[in-house]
């Protein structure tokens, strides 16, 4: 029984990751949109494992919650406030690392978060154990992410996975904060997310470009 | 040690000094004239020229102001007021509790300062020429006297003249080379000091060549007689020191009246001698160039540091 | 204690009332006249507060527990800062007088209320400096002393030279803070506390090496801030660059801060000990000491612009008081105490002649340059009949800081040299033949000094003015005469009455050899037991005064009475002598120049116009004189350019890309999670 719980976890973990590096190897909104639904989808159901290992239900809801706004509202909300852009937005044409080298360095990244984390005392606990570097490494490659795309969007997307990170990252360490709070979070992410797309519409009028690269003009010399 | 019969006695050695100043300088004309052929002025005109001057009316700039008017006073009594400091024929004076060496340089830079003030008050440009030349001549000759003095205190265990005086008179050149440094160093810085040749002519009146004579050329009757004196004075006090410290000879060590006798007439005759000696050199060297007057001063600064490693070693 | 502790509050309070009542003024004559009081009886009260401590040798001490849990709020005045708040007090008095009528000619052109709340609180920060026992309220009120200072020197922000000024200042006055922070962190590395009460107590446990740099840091720190020669450059930037009664507190009072810093480390918090190990600490400062004194007054010399001499000439001064701290140090070691108490003496009493002495000059040059408004001697001249009494009392300045006697400039310089010739009492060879040698540079500093304010007091005042500015102006008004009297007045009390200074001093410091009565000659023994020196300037002055009337009876009794003539002056009989033939500062100077062209590196720059072809018919010539300033051109600006090289690679780290930014933050991150994964791993 502890084996196969041992096992399930892991697995998760592992499927967890895979949804995450499905964001760094493609290169189109609706991609990485789907990709990160997939994510959240599984992410939902690795919390909903942790509830289920630790039988805390109110982790039930959290998980819930996970599905209904990291699933579905979010990608809506982010298709319908992009529809009126134009493809070429949407597309991360050129990025700085390249997909391949990208993929190369999340690997590493997620090497480098199980090293981290191996020796942080909190042997005792499995989900600790295998959840934490998932979490962690979600962290780094949405960190990635930020810094690689040029595009607006995929900034966006960046921050979500770094969302997503934390999340788990808080879900494994205590099995589930307040209720409450986690219920606050998902409102906050809801309503960044609405700003944020709010911002990137005026953007791309503004500047005629998503490209982040651009702000640079603002640099004072 | 120090009774009313010492004060008299230190009292004698400053009026000695303030009045014996102007015949030092008839008996340097005097041998002048006399190498160059000239038969010269008797060795008491400094004393009918004094006399003539003070009894002149003045004519005084419209341009200057009351600095141009106080400098001679504040000269006479600077130099004076140096002049009680100094041990003449006796190895002491009273009044080194009072003063001492450092107070003298002192009170000559006094006396200087105001001198280049007036040089400056009179308008015209060439007090400002005076003026410009003594101010490099006198900061050099600073650290040269400085550490000229330096030797010297070190070797006879103070600034205080008296003790100075006191400890060369009863001790040999032979344990102290660096003192023949010393005397070099001073000797040099003397010439400068009291501006003769080759740093100063003190008988042209050409503005090329002239430094101190520019500075008191505004000046007439009372005024002009005290710069005059006053610049004896000084030029008395220096060759004292020189001869005192360094062939301190038949100085008096007590106050006895034979003794003092032989002092004095010892002293006068070495100080004579000494003008005598600065009047042949005057006469077989020319004016220095003004910037070779720093070497000049080099030469005396670097005697002097040589004076001071033989001390240590 | 309570009596002194309510002069010190209510001292405090009046500052404060004082810069409080200064941002609610407007600018009227009368509340110009209100407004300077609150400092003006507050500098009365600190000077009452510091001599009651100075006299009664009991230290003043307050404690604010728990003003923050870690540092408490400390006071304490012994002797050593009570003879520095004695300074602070006397001369913000008469800063304070001089202001009211000063502040007139700020006035016309903007609002004094600024004004008046810096100068309040730039005092008050200086008498909390050093009333201060805690690094961390010390550091506090040492910047806030800096930042109004900064505000100061900016207060004419109109002008483009006067922000350069400023800025050079905020940077170099930083750099100093940072040294002084770090030497006050050793102490707390070692105590684990910043009271200065447990450095004062632990220091003596130090390791050789910290003490060691416990001093290397304080003596940069607090030498950038009394403007020691390398670290000047601000100096004479920025006292000029301040409206002149904050020149005359810069120069006279805040640089002598720096000053105390470097007694109190040195002497409390440092662990210094009478062991030969330190003697090079006393070297350092004598080496240093020297090398400003002469690049100060070399500067000076050469200068036009009168308030920077006078701020070149304030680092010559230092220059002498850190040769006689030296000196003070190096016999400490070599455990010769009588004469480490005559250097010390002679340091502090230069450091007070100082105060008074530039702040005398500086009001001066302030009553100069607000009628005339030029602060170039070019185009000054022949103020000395209209401004009888500012040229007096600027005169009473100048024979003050050339070091001659009667007045109080003599009386320090003497007793360095006498701490100069003393060191033949040390032990060793090379120390001794290495002082001797630095009195070279100390004496001919005493000699250019003199042609310095020759030349700044006769081309100022005397002789025919050289420009419009000059001529028809008025006097000062009577608050600023007062102002500069007083110093004045000090400046000839110290001199005449040297016992004043000497038992002062040594009754603040402790020391233990003191003058008994005011007429006691000063005196030095020798090896022998004989006199080394003595004076006793009380009876030169008396010898003096009977000289000169002496000598007026006998001129007068031997020339009778004569007539005088006013005449103009010898003009060689062409007739026209006018003020362009007269010597100008520049050519008065050049000899000075030549001699040191090493140097200055002089170059003059002509340009000539001349009729036709023939280049001997001139029409017009323009001779321009240019000097270099070494320290900026060779110490400086390698270090500046080598900055900016660097700073301009560092400049593209900031790309104004956000990628890169994250990137930054993503590095910082996974570099301080490796940090903590490995060394937990230990």
């Amino acid at each position: 029984m502890e084996t196969m719980q041992f096992d399930i976890l892991t697995i998760s973990g592992a499927i967890l990751l895979i949804a995450t590096f499905g964001i760094v190897a493609t290169r189109g909104f609706m991609d990485w949109l789907n990709a990160y639904r997939y994510q959240s989808i599984v992410l939902s159901g690795v919390t909903a494992i942790i509830g289920y290992v630790t039988g805390i239900w109110e982790i039930y809801i959290a998980a819930g919650l996970t599905l209904v706004i990291k699933s579905i509202i979010i990608p809506k909300v982010l298709t319908y406030v992009t529809r009126k852009l134009e493809i070429e937005f949407k597309l991360e044409t050129n990025p700085y690392v390249s997909i391949r080298a990208s993929v190369i360095i999340s690997a590493l990244l997620v090497a480098l978060s199980y090293f981290l984390i191996q020796q942080i005392p909190f042997k005792s606990d499995q989900i600790v154990n295998v959840y934490l570097p998932v979490s962690m490494a979600q962290f780094f490659i949405g960190l990635f992410v930020l810094v690689n795309r040029r595009t607006v969007l995929s900034q966006v997307v960046g921050l979500l996975i770094i969302e997503n990170g934390l999340f788990l990252f808080a879900m494994a360490l205590t099995h589930g904060v307040s209720l409450l709070i986690e219920v606050g979070i998902f409102v906050d992410i809801l309503v960044g997310i609405l700003i944020s797309s709010i911002l990137l519409f005026r953007i791309s009028r503004t500047f005629d470009s998503l490209d982040v690269g651009k702000l640079e003009n603002l640099r004072d010399d | 040690m120090y009774n009313i019969a010492t004060l008299v006695v230190g009292l004698i050695q400053v009026l000695v000094m303030l009045a014996l100043a102007p015949l030092l300088t008839g008996i340097i004309r005097k041998t002048k004239a006399r190498t160059q052929k000239r038969i010269g002025a008797s060795i008491l005109q400094p004393y009918y020229d004094l006399l003539k001057l003070v009894q002149k009316d003045e004519v005084v700039s419209d341009q200057t102001s009351w600095i141009f008017r106080a400098c001679p006073w504040v000269n006479f009594a600077a130099m004076a007021t140096a002049a009680f400091f100094i041990p003449v024929f006796l190895v002491y004076t009273p009044f080194g509790l009072v003063g001492d060496l450092l107070l003298v340089i002192g009170l000559f830079a006094l006396g200087r300062f105001f001198t280049m003030l007036a040089g400056l008050d009179v308008a015209s440009s060439f007090g400002g020429l005076g003026s410009s030349r003594e101010m490099m001549i006198s900061a050099l000759l600073e650290p040269a006297l400085f550490l000229s003095i330096f030797v010297v205190a070190i070797t006879y265990g103070g600034t205080n003249l008296s003790t100075t005086i006191e400890a060369s008179s009863i001790s040999s050149f032979l344990p102290h080379p660096q003192i023949i440094f010393a005397a070099i160093g001073l000797f040099i810085i003397i010439l400068g000091e009291t501006g003769r040749l080759p740093f100063d002519n003190p008988a042209t009146h050409l503005e090329l060549t002239m430094v101190h004579e520019t500075m008191i050329l505004e000046y007439s009757g009372k005024s002009l007689a005290l710069m005059e004196w006053s610049q004896s004075i000084k030029q008395i006090i220096l060759f004292t020191l020189m001869v005192n410290i360094f062939v301190p000879w038949g100085i008096s060590s007590s106050i006895l009246l034979p003794s003092l006798a032989v002092g004095f007439f010892m002293f006068a005759g070495k100080i004579s001698l000494f003008g005598i000696f600065v009047a042949f050199l005057e006469s077989s060297v020319a004016k220095w160039r003004l910037f070779r007057i720093p070497d000049l001063i080099a030469i005396a600064i670097a005697t002097s540091m040589i004076g001071i490693v033989l001390c240590y070693l | 204690m309570t009596d002194s502790f309510t002069l010190f509050q209510a001292a405090i309070l009046l500052y404060v009332a004082g810069a409080i009542l200064g941002l609610l003024s407007r600018n009227t004559s009368l509340t110009r006249t209100i407004t300077f009081l609150p400092p003006t009886v507050a500098s009365v009260l600190l000077v009452i507060f510091s001599s009651s401590i100075i006299i009664s040798g009991k230290s003043f001490q307050f404690v604010a527990p728990g003003t923050l849990s870690f540092f408490n709020f400390e006071i304490l005045v012994d002797g050593i800062s009570a003879f520095f708040i004695l300074i602070i007090g006397i001369v913000s008095f008469a800063v304070s007088l001089y202001s009211i009528g000063y502040s007139k000619e700020y006035e016309i052109k903007k609002r004094t209320s600024a004004l008046v709340f810096l100068f309040n609180i730039f005092i008050l920060s200086m008498v909390l400096v050093v009333a201060s026992n805690n690094a961390f309220f010390f550091l506090v009120f040492w910047e806030l002393m800096s930042l109004t200072s900064f505000f100061l020197v900016i207060y004419d922000h109109d002008k483009e030279e006067n922000l350069k000024s400023g800025m050079t200042y905020l940077v170099m006055t930083h750099l100093g803070t940072t040294f002084i922070f770090a030497s006050f962190l050793l102490g707390y590395i070692q105590t684990g506390s910043f009271s200065f009460d447990s450095f004062r107590h632990g220091s003596a446990g130090f390791p050789l090496l910290v003490k060691n740099l416990v001093f290397v840091f304080a003596f940069i720190g607090f030498g950038t801030k009394a403007g020691m020669v390398p670290l000047h450059v601000w100096l004479p930037k920025a006292h000029p660059s301040a409206p002149s009664n904050v020149s005359a507190l810069m120069s006279a009072v805040m640089i002598k801060i720096g000053i105390y810093g470097m007694i109190r480390t040195i002497f409390d918090f440092s662990g210094f000990g009478a062991s030969p190990d330190f003697a090079w600490w006393g070297m350092l400062l004598i080496v240093f000491g020297s090398a400003s004194a002469i690049v100060g007054v070399l500067y000076a010399v050469v200068e036009r612009d009168i308030k920077r001499a006078l701020a070149f000439s304030s680092i010559e001064n230092i220059g002498i008081i850190l040769v006689g701290l030296g000196l003070s140090i190096v016999f400490t070691s070599f455990q010769l105490t009588a004469f480490a108490v005559l250097a010390l003496v002679a340091s502090m009493y230069h450091a007070i002649n100082h105060a008074f002495f530039k702040g005398l000059l500086f009001m001066g040059a302030g009553s100069v340059v607000s009628v005339t408004h030029t602060k170039n001697i070019e185009h000054l001249g022949g103020l000395v009949k209209q401004m009888p009494w500012t040229s007096l009392l600027f005169l009473i300045g100048a024979i003050s800081i050339s070091g001659l006697p009667p007045f109080n400039g003599f009386i320090s310089e003497w007793f360095t040299m006498q701490s100069l010739l003393s060191s033949y009492h040390i032990p060793s060879t090379i120390l001794q033949i290495s002082i001797a040698f630095a009195s070279l540079p100390f004496a001919l500093t005493i000699g250019i000094a003199a042609a310095t304010f020759v030349k700044l007091f006769a081309m100022t005042f005397l002789s025919k003015a050289r420009s419009k500015h000059a001529i028809n102006i008025k006097e000062v008004s009577r608050s600023m005469i007062l102002g500069m009297s007083i110093l004045a007045a000090a400046c000839v009390l110290f001199g005449v009455v040297p016992y004043l200074g000497t038992s002062l001093i040594s009754t603040a410091f402790h020391l233990s050899s003191q003058p008994s009565s005011p007429f006691d000659s000063i005196s030095i023994q020798n090896n022998s037991g004989k006199s080394f020196a003595n004076l006793s300037m009380p009876v030169v002055v008396i010898i003096i005064s009977s000289v000169s009337v002496a000598i007026f009876g006998f001129i007068r009794v031997l020339g009778g009475d004569t007539k005088k003539t006013t005449y103009g002056t010898w003009d060689c009989g062409f007739g026209g002598l006018n003020e362009r033939m007269e010597y100008t500062p520049t050519s008065l100077s050049q000899p000075m120049r030549a001699v040191f062209k090493v140097f200055f590196k002089p170059h003059n720059q002509t340009e000539k116009e001349s009729f036709g072809e023939n280049p001997y018919l001139l029409k017009s010539i323009k001779i321009e004189t240019v000097i270099k300033n070494i320290f900026e051109e060779t110490f400086y600006a390698p270090i500046i350019s080598s900055f900016v090289f660097f700073f301009d690679k560092v400049r593209r780290l900031q790309t104004g890309k956000i990628n890169a930014y994250l990137l930054y933050i993503m590095i910082t991150l996974v570099l301080l999670l490796l940090f903590v994964r490995l060394s937990n791993n230990v």
